[in-house]
């Protein structure tokens, strides 16, 4: 168990999501990768990330984030995020995971979106 | 600048967020809005991760080095390391791989002169590496 990130996974429908609180880094990828691995989320085709407004992301961490994109485009999975604060919005963008993870502001318009 | 802080952290991943604490309270005592110091958090981390990674090699025998100064308009961050430096000519320009995703790593330097005004490197053989970088007020990066 790492103490600076708590990772969960539900489902709904065919929507698989996966909970985020605290840090997103090179030490802690490894558990969301985990998450990812799941049998749930692994062969659910949408995927949606629940990043708490809190969490913190650095390059570290992106290189999970990027992994679990190229296995889902892989798998034709589609995947979103929602609850990143405008700053990793930004960092998304700069980097190109945009092009490879939805962002929405809102749950609802991600599952409409689905 | 006005030199106001001199820190040294371990070389262990997770260390960086000393300096992160400190150069926001700094930042927040100058002003700074909030976007401002959200990236200030990336771009002092980034450094500080490049330090470790980069620079130490991750030898637990080495200490990061964080000085910061300020004058009225700005925040300047520097990072030591006891390393031989990286060449920022040889950081890969080119953010996607040949599959069309982003690259897996690399992405430190690249977010940091995205989200600072000024970024300079210093190396001198024996005696490490600086990241010198100068984040303003006012958010104006072009």
């Amino acid at each position: 168990m790492n103490k600076d990130i708590e990772v969960s996974t539900s489902q709904k429908n065919d929507v698989a999501f996966i909970n985020i609180q605290g840090d997103v880094t090179a030490v802690t990828g490894e558990v969301i990768k985990n998450a990812y691995k799941n049998e749930i989320v692994s062969n659910s085709p949408k995927i949606l990330f629940r990043f708490d407004k809190d969490c913190y992301i650095n390059s570290g961490g992106l290189a999970f984030l990027i992994d679990i994109a190229s296995e889902g485009r892989k798998k034709e999975q589609k995947i979103s995020a929602v609850g990143l604060s405008e700053h990793f919005k930004k960092i998304f963008h700069m980097i190109g995971l945009t092009r490879c993870i939805s962002l929405f502001d809102t749950e609802e318009s991600a599952l409409e979106d689905f | 600048m006005e030199k106001l802080v001199e820190l040294h952290i371990p070389n262990i991943l997770g260390s960086e967020k000393t300096a992160i604490e400190k150069a926001v309270s700094i930042a927040r005592e100058m002003g700074f809005s909030n976007d401002r110091v959200e990236d200030l958090k990336t771009a002092v981390s980034e450094a500080c991760i490049n330090a470790i990674e980069h620079g130490n090699k991750f030898d637990i025998n080495t200490k990061v080095g964080i000085t910061l100064a300020s004058d009225e308009k700005a925040l300047e961050v520097t990072i030591h390391d006891e390393g031989e430096g990286i060449n920022p000519e040889k950081v890969p320009k080119e953010r996607t791989a040949p599959n069309g995703f982003p690259r897996r790593r690399g992405y430190g330097i690249f977010l940091i002169k995205n989200l600072v005004n000024e970024i300079s490197f210093a190396s001198e053989p024996g005696k490490g590496n600086d990241v010198k970088m100068i984040i303003h007020l006012e958010n104006n990066v072009s």
